[in-house]
């Protein structure tokens, strides 16, 4: 409690200089809440999440003899992996898609859902200082982080539309796949925010996540068709929520492809229920992500 | 805002009413901790620490405030209220503005990223627009005295480089509270002058500033009012010179 001086005096008000304007009018309240970040608030965080996103998409190529070269050879090289790995081991049936068509799709929905949660889980550690010490706003971190996985996946997400369009396959539906991407986008975000906020107390997640990713590869049908597999293993694949996105897709982009509704349905259930995890984990996390980082 | 407020003609920049900050002390998370959560045997709450209680203040618009107080007093933790990166466990505080803090030199730049891109991160990071930031970019480097070095990654960058850089972000972009938290030590004399001149330069604009300085003389120099922090509870408040010399007199007082 105040004790021993009294405040301004009225001599020194003349001696004191005027105020200024506000610069900027809001009036920020802090209490012991809960909960503060609304959704309202993301949506005008635009220009710093874009700052953002190129500063994370810019890093990568830093000090790079080939910086954005590594966009193309990438995915090229993947593409070139899987297609010895899986074109190997025999043929695989993919319903009437060619199959560089068929396995870019699957490559890059899922190296855009890796990319993101490598980047976007990591963001606010990556990124403490900020956190601690500024003002910035924390969702910005994990979203910036899968706006800069984007230009890596329109790389390979072209390829995949230009290969359709060559080979004579192409659908009209193509025109259904921003759709198709959105879908993705809230997804991630949603995963990307439960495993960012998490992470920012327990750094178990910081481990868990590159073993879960790698060993996720195996579980979606990325090289490999759904028709091929036991009735087992197909229900286990089905219930990864990228197949159903993966699935989707090629429906999207091939007009004879028939997609698993299984997956689809499961995918589109899991994207709802994992975007409203999402935002109640990180809005909740938030107020005190400075304390316990 | 509104009559409850006004202080002579001036409207409020900062009211805090009952503010208290509690703390966990330790290890938040670690193995053992979560076997003997497992088997029920750890159900008590980790120790704590009141790193703030019951602290009352109003700062006004336009007025320049330090805080004083040893380590550990809580300086830190309101201005982490203050900037509005943490929330207190008790109370209510109303920030007006803007908030440009200085908490420590050279946060939140990015090693590899460039002088001029790493003002831009900064400044958008703190609400402020890229057509301002574009606009005070001169006037940044030129304070920084940088101009060659802004296209070379920070990371090559000296720590007084780092410093100056972090000054020039914190002094240069308009904000309507200025917040600087130990930070004049880091630089040398000729730049910590102009660095105080600055800040000085602030206030008689009518900005707000708060200042914690472990130098008297620039506490002096610099704020109109000061308020006495005491294992986070607020102690005194009133002109400068006179919190300031009840201070050291009690630090002298402690020390004998």
């Amino acid at each position: 409690m105040t004790q021993g001086y009294s405040t301004t005096s009225a001599t020194e008000t003349s001696t004191t200089p005027a105020f200024a304007p506000l610069v900027d009018p809001t009036v920020r309240t802090a209490t012991p809440a809960k909960r503060r970040l609304r959704v309202r608030d993301v949506l005008t965080q635009g220009p710093i999440i874009s700052v953002l996103a190129s500063r994370d998409f810019k890093v990568k190529y830093k000090q790079s003899l080939l910086g954005p070269v590594w966009l193309v050879f990438q995915p090229v090289a993947l593409l070139v992996a899987f297609l010895v790995a899986f074109r190997g081991l025999g043929k695989v049936a993919t319903s009437g898609v060619p199959y560089v068509v068929f396995t870019l799709v699957g490559l890059s929905a899922w190296t855009f859902f890796q990319a993101s949660m490598t980047i976007g889980s990591s963001s606010l550690l990556t990124n403490a200082t900020f956190v601690r010490y500024t003002p910035c706003p924390r969702s910005a971190f994990p979203i910036a982080g899968v706006i800069a996985s984007l230009p890596a996946f329109v790389v390979t997400a072209l390829a995949a539309v230009v290969g359709a369009a060559v080979t004579g396959v192409l659908s009209v539906r193509v025109l259904l796949l921003p759709f198709g991407l959105l879908w993705l986008l809230i997804l991630t975000l949603g995963a990307v925010g439960i495993a960012a906020s998490l992470a920012v107390r327990y750094r178990d997640v910081i481990q868990a996540l590159p073993f879960l990713l790698s060993v996720g590869v195996f579980f979606a049908p990325i090289g490999y068709s759904l028709a091929g597999l036991s009735p087992f293993m197909r229900t286990v694949v089905e219930l990864n929520p990228i197949t159903g996105i993966i699935e989707a897709w090629r429906w999207m982009l091939v007009a004879s492809y028939r997609p698993s509704m299984t997956a689809v349905t499961v995918s589109l259930v899991v994207t709802v229920v994992v975007a409203i995890i999402g935002w109640r984990v990180f809005s909740g996390r938030e107020p005190t992500m400075a304390d316990v980082i | 805002m509104g009559a409850l407020h006004e202080h002579g003609d001036r409207p409020v920049a900062v009211t805090a009413a009952g503010i208290g900050k509690h703390y966990d002390l330790g290890e938040l998370e670690n193995l053992r901790r979560t076997l003997r959560k497992l088997t029920r045997r750890d159900t008590a709450r980790p120790p704590g620490l009141e790193a703030l209680s019951d602290v009352d203040f109003t700062i006004w618009r336009g007025e320049a405030v330090a805080f004083l107080g040893t380590n550990g007093s809580g300086k830190s933790t309101l201005l982490q209220l203050l900037t509005g990166t943490t929330l207190p466990t008790r109370g209510v505080m109303q920030v007006h503005g803007r908030v440009l803090p200085l908490l420590a030199v050279g946060l939140g730049f990015h090693p590899e990223l460039t002088g001029h891109e790493n003002v831009l991160l900064f400044a958008s990071s703190l609400g402020i627009d890229r057509a301002t930031i574009e606009a005070r970019m001169d006037d940044v480097t030129a304070f920084a005295e940088l101009d060659r070095h802004m296209d070379t990654p920070v990371k090559r960058y000296s720590s007084g480089m780092v410093s100056r850089l972090s000054f020039a972000i914190a002094v240069q972009f308009p904000a309507d509270i200025y917040i600087f938290d130990e930070v004049l030590a880091v630089v040398d004399g000729e730049f910590q002058e102009r660095c105080l001149a600055e800040i000085k330069r602030l206030h008689a604009g009518g900005r707000t500033v708060i200042f914690v300085s472990h130098h008297h003389h620039q506490v002096i120099d610099v704020c109109e009012r000061a308020l006495w922090l005491d294992r986070g509870r607020l102690v005194a408040e009133g002109p400068a010179g006179e919190v300031t010399a009840a201070y050291e007199q009690a630090l002298h007082a402690s020390a004998a």
